[in-house]
């Protein structure tokens, strides 16, 4: 049931192709194969940066990391073990931030606080 | 307080929804809300999707033990002991890795006490959280 994550899409203009992909509600196993779909999408639509907007995520499980896991090694197929150079994400909540920390996602995806901030660091 | 369900993924909103009522009803302080809606979830999606591999009834259970919080999860699907299977540390993995097991290794950092009783059939899984009652 899809309608319980919502995924806004823009992209962004520039140099590179990149898009960002507003997320609004929860991110749990339920939701989680929307967002690598709409991800796909995107990707193979042209863009090679994405951006996850999280500031809407009400929740986050370990499902909702499996997708992202798995959109970087789609955007990074050459390089699963490296930091995710084509996937940054914004502003995650508190309780979503703990849960990246937890699983060590920290460390190799990056957390920004504004759109341009990230497409500056792409 | 008590839900019984016949449980599948879309129903997982309003599974945390109920933890969150019930924690507000047992008087359990909101800064641990977060990390109960968390446990819930990851071991409810286990069991539907390792366990059933599909929808099928869930009871949870939530209670107060003195100043500790108790969740009795209950199901009917095949044994799986989440308190004692092997812990996928994530931080000694590759990020190429498959993150599997993040759920159990959520659940275990997040509670204080995991543990597992076979039922015939199905599981019984305890997890508590101390001093969260105020």
């Amino acid at each position: 049931m899809s309608e319980q994550l919502q995924i806004g899409i823009s992209r962004e203009e520039g140099d590179k192709a990149v898009t960002v992909l507003r997320l609004k509600g929860s991110l749990d196993a339920n939701t989680q194969g929307a967002l690598e779909d709409k991800a796909k999408e995107a990707i193979d639509a042209g863009t090679d940066y994405l951006i996850l907007d999280m500031s809407g995520v009400d929740y986050l499980g370990s499902a909702g990391m499996r997708a992202i896991h798995a959109i970087t090694n789609v955007l990074s197929p050459d390089t699963p073990g490296m930091r995710s150079e084509k996937l940054k994400v914004l502003n995650p909540s508190p309780a979503a931030l703990k849960v990246f920390k937890t699983l060590g996602f920290d460390s190799f995806i990056d957390i920004h606080a504004s759109v341009d901030e990230a497409i500056a660091s792409f | 307080m008590r839900l019984e369900l016949e449980a599948d993924l879309a129903q997982l909103n309003r599974i945390r929804e109920f933890v969150t009522e019930s924690a507000t009803s047992l008087g359990i302080a909101p800064s641990s809300f977060d990390d109960l809606r968390l446990a819930v979830d990851e071991a409810v999606t286990n069991i539907l999707t390792h366990g059933y591999r599909g929808p099928g009834d869930i009871e949870i259970e939530l209670d107060t033990a003195g100043a500790d919080l108790v969740i009795r999860l209950r199901d009917r699907a095949m044994p799986f002991d989440p308190a004692h299977s092997p812990l996928n540390d994530p931080h000694n993995s590759e990020q190429g890795d498959a993150p599997g097991g993040f759920g159990v290794y959520l659940i275990r950092t997040v509670m204080d006490e995991v543990s597992h009783r076979p039922l015939d059939p199905g599981n019984e899984l305890t997890m508590i959280k101390r001093g969260v009652v105020e």
